[in-house]
């Protein structure tokens, strides 16, 4: 079988339609200042609160799916090698354990998943799909892959599902509450995994350390969405930072997360503030 | 009288306005409106949002953002189920302020969200009785946001669903009883 797949290679039926992110970098709407109108934090109260929450749920759907490939992958594309004796291209029995379970969490969110959308009123694919998530996971070093994924990725899923959690709590909406906190449960474990195991395979490695830090904040800057993920008032979902702690991070790792979002969204504005200037010198 | 779409041509979405327009008349037609109402739909094709606001009844002018026509599968890209549902709903509500016995409605900006919600479940219920594609689960889900998510809010959301020729004051009676059962958030 073959090994890195790519996600042009992955399955999907008719009802998905892949959706390329560079569309949406390069949008032309993006410079008006109404595109950068912010619909604030992800709240009942909000006029288009009910479809936003369909949206992001959508968004979760696909990524749990993602998720479950990039895990599977992960199980499959790296040969077992001996604890201590291993080479960039191998990773320990206990790692593929960690990521059959992992890929058993992420099927069981699939059907959670998929459960919702049907509660509320979402069809499979009624939006298009990124695959940036499963991008990430196609890393050819195990441990630049799992720091990527399960710290950045999962811990992105973190801040997400307690985002819909206190949304459907707010709601009053006991079965969104109750799916998304399982869900979480789930995340903070995989969080841990990939802390865990970055320390392991790179204790004697400080470079590859170095690296795969240095790929998680690729991942972390990318996945802050120009500050949609942040700690503003105005940013739909928020970090979840005692779930994060739980899942190994220090005040630290949260705080150059958090200023991560910041840098995002002011580099988001600017492009936006840029795109506005070209148009009105366009249209002058 | 043929509805006038500003703009006529797009640039920034593949928008037709000539689709928009046809697809609008044959909605004004078929909620009711007369064939003497003009009607002017008014895209802002500047942002990717889909803030839409029933700008006046006469004519009957429906302003809305690119978002709200977008296919949430492909970027900029038509869809006429999106279009049918914002279109539909707003003409249905500017059809429902002209009627004759529909009663005395606040303004728009004075409806509180959950009134909204109400009137736009009333307005898609008859939409699926046209025979347009809508999607119920969606609704009662927006509508269980609303007013809680409880067997009275279902009850509720079927009249309202179900009701033809609704007044105001029947939409809005249902409305403030019903949300005074909201449980409002999770007691854990």
């Amino acid at each position: 079988m073959k090994k890195l797949l790519t996600p042009e290679e992955l399955a999907r039926d008719d009802r998905f339609e892949r959706a390329d992110m560079m569309d949406r970098i390069q949008d032309p709407r993006n410079g008006s200042e109404a595109a950068n109108r912010g619909n604030g934090r992800l709240r009942p109260d909000r006029a288009d609160a009910p479809d936003a929450a369909r949206a992001l749920m959508h968004g979760i759907f696909v990524g749990e799916i993602q998720a479950l490939e990039g895990a599977g992958r992960t199980c499959y594309d790296f040969e077992v090698g001996a604890t201590g004796k291993l080479d960039d291209e191998e990773v320990p029995f206990e790692l593929k354990l960690d990521m059959a379970r992992q890929c058993w969490d992420e099927a069981r969110h699939c059907e959670i998943s998929v459960k919702l959308s049907e509660w509320m009123g979402t069809e499979i694919g009624e939006f298009g799909e990124n695959a940036f998530l499963f991008q990430a996971a196609c890393n050819p070093d195990p441990v630049l892959r799992l720091t990527g994924v399960n710290r950045a990725l999962e811990g992105l899923a973190i801040d997400v599902f307690n985002t819909m959690k206190e949304f459907g709590d707010l709601a009053g909406d006991p079965v969104l509450e109750f799916c998304e906190d399982w869900m979480l449960a789930d995340e903070v474990t995989h969080v841990k995994m990939g802390s865990d195991w970055l320390r392991k395979l790179t204790v004697n490695d400080k470079d590859r350390q170095k690296r795969a830090l240095e790929f998680q904040r690729v991942v972390d800057k990318l996945f802050s969405f120009g500050g949609f993920r942040g700690e503003d008032e105005e940013s739909p979902v928020h970090l979840a930072r005692r779930f994060r702690e739980l899942a190994g991070f220090d005040d630290a790792e949260m705080e150059e997360i958090a200023e991560l979002s910041r840098e995002a969204k002011s580099e988001v504005e600017e492009r936006s503030r840029l795109a506005r200037e070209a148009n009105e010198t366009a249209s002058a | 009288m043929p509805t006038t779409v500003d703009p006529s041509t797009f640039t920034m979405v593949d928008f037709d306005s000539a689709e928009i327009a046809a697809l609008a008349d044959e909605l004004a037609r078929k909620v009711g409106l007369g064939d003497d109402v003009q009607i002017v739909i008014e895209v802002d094709e500047t942002t990717p949002l889909g803030r839409t606001e029933l700008v006046s009844l006469d004519p009957v002018h429906i302003r809305t953002e690119s978002g709200a026509f977008e296919n949430p599968k492909r970027i900029r890209q038509f869809s006429e189920d999106a279009a049918t549902d914002v279109l539909g709903r707003y003409l249905l509500r500017a059809a429902d302020r002209r009627r004759d016995g529909f009663g005395d409605v606040p303004p728009d900006s004075e409806l509180t969200v959950p009134q909204r919600t109400a009137w736009e479940v009333s307005a898609v219920g008859r939409l699926a009785r046209l025979g347009y594609p809508v999607r119920r689960q969606r609704w009662l889900y927006a509508f269980r946001n609303r007013y809680g998510f409880t067997d009275t809010a279902d009850d509720a959301f079927e009249q309202l669903w179900h009701g033809d020729d609704l007044s105001w004051a029947e939409i809005d009676r249902l409305s403030e009883t019903t949300a005074a059962t909201n449980p409002g958030p999770l007691q854990r």
